[in-house]
């Protein structure tokens, strides 16, 4: 009977004990690496973050290494040391010298060697751009819409068709911004000032979307399985509000890159990565800095302008 | 020249043969006559007048008239027919005699076994025949056996778990088909019998399939004492499960997907509750429970891994009987009863939860299932209805119905004083899931040995969440105006209609013969997330309005033509082969796929206990349910295969060896499984969010295929007769995967891959009316992707920066050892006619911590620190049931 008696009150007790907790566990320290980031274009300088990497539990901005001998070679030959300049803040990067520009086709490495860590070293190019052809918007095909609260929103069908599809290698990314004028008034037209590259929403057919992928770039890389079956177009619907009372506009500026094989991936590999919620499917990043972390890699681009009819 | 030699070679052969035939004494040509002879005495002359020697039994003729034979010059053989046609004899030469016996026909004896009570058919139940050495039977999933035996009369002896032996006389002349009743043992045992149907027993020896314990699963702990098959099914080598139950079940390295679950024979596309910590099989309504880890016989197909099938019971055919169970999460109840007294019956069963308190508890300790722990709602719930009726002897019908389903609701509000004035933020998540299912069934006996049944079934799954956020203004002006506005709706359903026939052709007592064909018509939409972040002077798209984007889904239809033809055949007394062949057309829009499966298994069961098997199985399946890589949910979209996404295909070879004694089992089998390919979803969330989908197309780009290898030796030794029964299971496995789009093309172990696992499981009678259970289980933990490190990108101008994350290797590190005990006491009285159980105990006895997943949070500034998450700690375990 005493058992029976006792049963209810461990029940009682066990509906009141704590049911989910925190368990603290440690992990294995991880020494930092030289962390080097460096994408370069035709006719820029070299331009490189070089930092520390960092605990991920620490919130401080990571920490740039002073001693740092970074170098840019071509076929194994010697071809410019990176100076430091001071960025915005406290920190700094690394630059190539006034004449020392990236080209096309040039397989170029780049050392990195800080005293007590590893030399990091990779090796990229700037792929041959496989341009667009260029963008036509038709009057007719602008559709305005009104939205609830009194403003409206252009929608401008836009097709972004490759002059040629590569047979492999099918790493792009693009970017859409527009250029709005705002009027004092429109009889007699007195223009007040212009927001300039303002970054253009658009909308796509779910397939589209779902291999589109945001990166930390100022271009939405494109999945290299859009390309299957051959399409060689990219269909967006480009959403531009702006308020009829004042606004006009003018003008969209569509940003197209051709990436090499280091920057595509390294990027697919982000975008994959979630944001360190629980829960989440990481995928291991690519890494093309061998005895390091980041990215050294080239790219391509080019900006076309169309006008927006009818304003 | 060698045509001549051959034609040579085949003259001489002929012509040795023909000697032969002449030198035999029923080719012996004889001249005999014999007026109104009486057989005896005709076959004694023509002994004489022969000369060979002609042994028979006066007893063989004595029906028989005289005859009168005139023969010149012909064969003894011939003499003998004219002589012997009046009997049930025959005749054969033995040395330069001709021997007489008495030819003795067969007939088929068939029938059902029934309860005696309740008039439920009874599965696997045994029908041994007495009379004859060797020959036993067992009634298949409908309680249908058919034997064939010599015409005479015999003595059956039926026998199943739980029922007392019955022994009956029959007397066969012509086919028959019998009733075999069996009456339920109902006297408290002290001592505890063998826990296995003869079928069982028959089937343990070869490893496969494994028959679940039902009288187990209603007496060993589980949380809330809410009794459940997966948990059970898990208790099982080489059958994982994420944490605590979630994340489905993984048999042998296989994806959670890969699991075939029939009720009633019907698929089931989300087996589970609660993110898979209760399935969705009412305990109370079932009757037999039979899992096959990839080496199914070719009747089953669809999936690639697994095989539970899940028989419901039938209901009393003879009275109206209840059974009220409550436990700590939830309640069932059962009613049972006769349509027509002894031809018809219906069961009906309805499970609900009372989960809120316990919901909200955890919430309000930031648990798993809330995240933000405000007014959160769940709860589900389950109906069961079956019916059936006999229309004739060998015709009956059944209909069954199942409704279930999961609702998650969570609510959060908060109003804060900004300087431009008084902000409201709102959100609302609301999801719920569910299966429906329907089966018509008819049973049909074509012959006394064969079998049909012939199944329309219907099978739903469907998947909805809504998850909407707004933030309003008040100003101090008192106009209010919208800052935000998010909408997101997520939705997927999965539909099929499909008819079955089976054929079961028990062809002789070594050899059983079954095939049949199914045509399914699929339905899918694939509803992949449709969202908008929506700021004011945008488009609105709210959730209503992304509703009508899911509306313009696309929609897929598949058929599937499914045939098969399976055959148990006994080559020798201990020697029996299970051999057949799958095959499935699978059409989908453009894509066409034809599989052909064979599956193989040998087995030799010894006579001194030992027994060994070897199995070859080739799976396929048309169907995936596209989780990722990390962590299946059951709520994940089902879609078919596809142009761009092929049949997954699965091969399998296994060998074991087992060993009985009566009180005692072991067994021990090796398998070394190969994923030639296998699927998953490629996340990448963000994508969504550069812009607005105008559809949800698009997941059959995201969409990795890969292989996969699995092996592992599986040990279990088993107690199965004396006070205390009991088992001990140990995997020794290694499971991985390999994407060319996932982990930079490297090989990675899968999440649920486990290198140890041990599971102990004990059953002890106490007193009469006492019993009390043990389960503990250990186990490595199962691997993760973590962080530890972190660097920052920046685009060169400074435009977008984003803290990058370096992982290690996908699953590249192991969680902490899994291990739990859990404890019941299991009472049982009796009041009247009443009976009472009730389940008293602990789940995780010891209040494991065990990790469900590791977060590095980069936000918690805690050096070189992980948090871990627990799902279930300590909870107790009650459950009270009734019956009348």
């Amino acid at each position: 009977m005493r058992t029976f008696l006792l049963l209810p009150l461990c029940m009682a007790f066990l509906l009141f004990a704590r049911c989910a907790r925190e368990v603290i566990i440690d992990l294995p320290e991880v020494a930092p690496k030289i962390v080097a980031v460096c994408h370069f274009t035709e006719g820029q300088h070299f331009r490189a973050n070089i930092t520390l990497s960092q605990p991920v539990n620490v919130g401080d901005d990571p920490d740039q290494p002073d001693a740092v001998d970074a170098t840019l070679a071509i076929n194994g030959a010697f071809y410019d040391v990176l100076y430091r300049v001071k960025g915005e803040g406290n920190t700094y990067y690394w630059r190539s010298h006034q004449q020392k520009l990236a080209q096309t086709g040039v397989d170029y490495s780049f050392v990195v060697r800080v005293p007590g860590y590893p030399t990091v070293q990779a090796t990229s190019r700037i792929p041959l751009h496989q341009p667009i052809d260029p963008v036509v918007i038709k009057a007719g095909d602008v559709v305005v819409e009104s939205l609830p609260d009194g403003s409206k929103e252009l929608r401008i069908p836009l097709e972004l068709r490759l002059n040629q599809l590569p047979a492999s290698e099918r790493y792009f990314a693009f970017n859409l911004t527009h250029d709005t004028e705002v009027y004092e008034s429109f009889s007699p037209p007195v223009l007040d000032y212009s927001k300039e590259q303002l970054p253009t929403n658009f909308l796509a057919d779910g397939r589209t979307i779902s291999l589109l992928h945001n990166i930390p770039e100022p271009v939405v890389l494109i999945d290299e399985k859009y390309w299957a079956d051959d399409r060689r177009a990219l269909y967006l619907i480009a959403r531009i509000p702006y308020n009829p009372q004042t606004d006009r506009p003018r003008r969209m500026y569509i940003t197209w890159r051709t990436l090499s094989k280091e920057f595509y991936r390294y990027h697919l590999s982000l975008s994959r990565q979630g944001a360190n919620l629980p829960l989440n499917e990481p995928d291991a990043v690519f890494n093309n800095m061998a005895g390091g972390l980041g990215n050294f890699s080239g790219y391509s681009v080019r900006i076309d302008t169309v006008d927006i009819p009818g304003f | 020249m060698t045509l001549r030699i051959v034609s040579l070679c085949l003259f001489f052969s002929v012509q040795n043969l023909l000697c032969l035939w002449a030198q035999s004494p029923l080719a012996q040509t004889v001249d005999f006559t014999c007026i109104n002879c009486l057989p005896a005495d005709a076959l004694v002359q023509l002994s004489r007048v022969s000369g060979v020697t002609i042994a028979f039994s006066d007893r063989f003729f004595e029906q028989c008239p005289p005859v009168t034979i005139r023969a010149n010059g012909e064969p003894i053989k011939r003499v003998l027919e004219l002589v012997s046609g009046c009997s049930k004899v025959a005749f054969k030469q033995v040395g330069n005699q001709i021997v007489f016996y008495r030819r003795v026909q067969k007939r088929t004896l068939s029938g059902f076994v029934e309860d005696a009570e309740t008039g439920e058919r009874l599965i696997g139940a045994s029908i041994k025949v007495l009379t004859e050495d060797n020959v036993g039977v067992s009634s298949n999933e409908f309680g249908f056996f058919s034997v064939k035996l010599p015409e005479g009369d015999h003595s059956l002896l039926g026998t199943y778990v739980g029922y007392r032996p019955e022994r009956m006389e029959v007397s066969i002349n012509t086919d028959r088909i019998i009733h075999v009743k069996l009456t339920t043992n109902t006297k408290l045992q002290e001592v505890v019998i063998p826990a296995y149907s003869a079928q069982e027993e028959k089937d343990r020896k070869s490893g496969s399939p494994t028959y679940l314990n039902m009288n187990a699963l209603r007496k060993i702990p589980m949380p809330g004492g809410e009794t459940d098959l997966l948990r059970l099914a898990a208790l099982e080598p080489g059958i994982q499960t994420g944490t605590d139950g979630l994340g489905g079940l993984h048999v042998r390295g296989g994806n959670a997907d890969q699991n075939l679950f029939l009720l009633d024979d019907v698929p089931v596309y989300s087996p589970s509750h609660a993110l898979g910590l209760f399935s969705i099989f009412n305990p109370a309504m079932v009757s037999s429970v039979r899992l096959w880890k990839g080496d199914f016989p070719a009747r089953y197909g669809g999936r690639a891994s697994s095989v539970l099938d899940v028989r419901t019971r039938e209901g009393n055919m003879n009275r109206y009987k209840a059974q009220v169970s409550t436990g700590l999460f939830a309640s069932s109840a059962v009613v049972e009863g006769p349509i027509v007294k002894g031809k018809g019956s219906f069961l009906l069963g309805g499970r609900f939860t009372y989960f809120e308190p316990w919901v909200q508890f955890f919430s309000s300790k930031g648990n798993l299932l809330t995240f933000s722990g405000d007014a959160v709602r769940y709860k589900f719930y389950d109906s069961n209805l079956k019916l059936n009726y006999t229309l004739s002897d060998k015709d009956r019908l059944y209909g069954s119905i199942y409704y279930g389903g999961d609702l998650f609701k969570n609510n959060f509000g908060q109003a804060y004083s900004d300087v431009k004035g008084y902000i409201t933020d709102r959100s609302v998540l609301a999801t719920d899931w569910g299966n429906s299912i329907a089966a018509l069934r008819w049973n049909h006996l074509m012959r006394e040995n064969l079998f049909t049944n012939t199944t329309l079934r219907y099978s739903r799954f469907f998947y909805q969440s809504r998850l909407g956020f707004s933030s309003d203004i008040l100003y101090p002006d008192g106009k209010t105006f919208q800052l935000s506005n998010y909408g997101q709706l997520y939705q997927t359903l999965i539909r099929d209609w499909s008819w079955k026939t089976d054929f079961t052709f028990y062809v002789s007592k070594s050899l059983t013969l079954r095939w049949g064909v199914a045509y399914t018509t699929h339905n899918f939409q694939p509803g992949a997330l449709s969202a908008n972040f929506l700021q004011s002077g945008q488009f609105q798209g709210n959730v209503d309005s992304l509703a009508s984007i899911l509306l313009n889904n696309e929609q897929l239809n598949a058929v599937e033509a499914e045939a098969y033809c399976d055959a148990e055949w006994d080559l020798a007394p201990h020697l029996r082969l299970e051999a057949g062949v799958h095959g499935s057309v699978f059409q989908v829009k453009s894509a066409n796929y034809r599989v052909a499966q064979p599956r193989l298994r040998l087995r030799y069961s010894g006579e001194k206990g030992w027994s060994e098997w070897l199995g070859f199985h080739k799976t396929a399946q048309n169907l995936h349910q596209i989780g990722t890589f990390n962590i299946s949910l059951p709520f994940e979209l089902w879609v078919p295969s596809t142009r761009k996404v092929p049949p997954e295909k699965v091969w399998q070879l296994s060998a074991g060896a087992g060993f009985k004694h009566p009180k005692w089992r072991f067994q021990a089998e090796l398998y070394d499984k190969k994923f030639e390919r296998v699927l998953t979803f490629i996340s990448a969330g963000d994508a969504l969010f550069t812009g607005g989908a105008v559809d949800a197309s698009g997941w059959e780009d995201r969409i990795a295929i890969g292989t996969g290898k699995s092996r592992g030796l599986e040990i279990m030794v088993e107690k199965t007769a004396g006070k205390t029964t009991g088992s001990l299971v140990y995997t020794l496995a290694s499971s991985n995967r390999r994407f060319a789009d996932i982990n930079s093309g490297r090989t990675f172990p899968l999440r649920y891959d486990r290198t140890h696992d041990l599971k102990l499981c004990l059953h002890r009678h106490i007193f009469k009316w006492l019993e009390a259970d043990l389960v503990w289980g250990i186990a490595t933990g199962n691997p993760i992707t973590l962080t530890g490190v972190k660097f920052r990108h920046e685009s060169v101008e400074g435009e977008v920066e984003r803290e990058v994350f370096f992982y290690t290797e996908v699953n590249g590190y192991r969680l902490p050892n899994y291990h739990r005990l859990d404890l019941a006491l299991n009472g049982r009285f009796n009041t009247g006619r009443i009976a009472h159980e009730i389940q008293l105990g602990v789940y995780n006895a010891y209040n494991r911590a065990n990790p469900f997943y590791l977060y590095v949070d980069a936000g918690s500034r805690i050096k070189g620190n992980a948090i871990q998450f627990t799902l279930l700690p300590l909870l107790p375990v009650f459950r009270y049931e009734i019956k009348f």
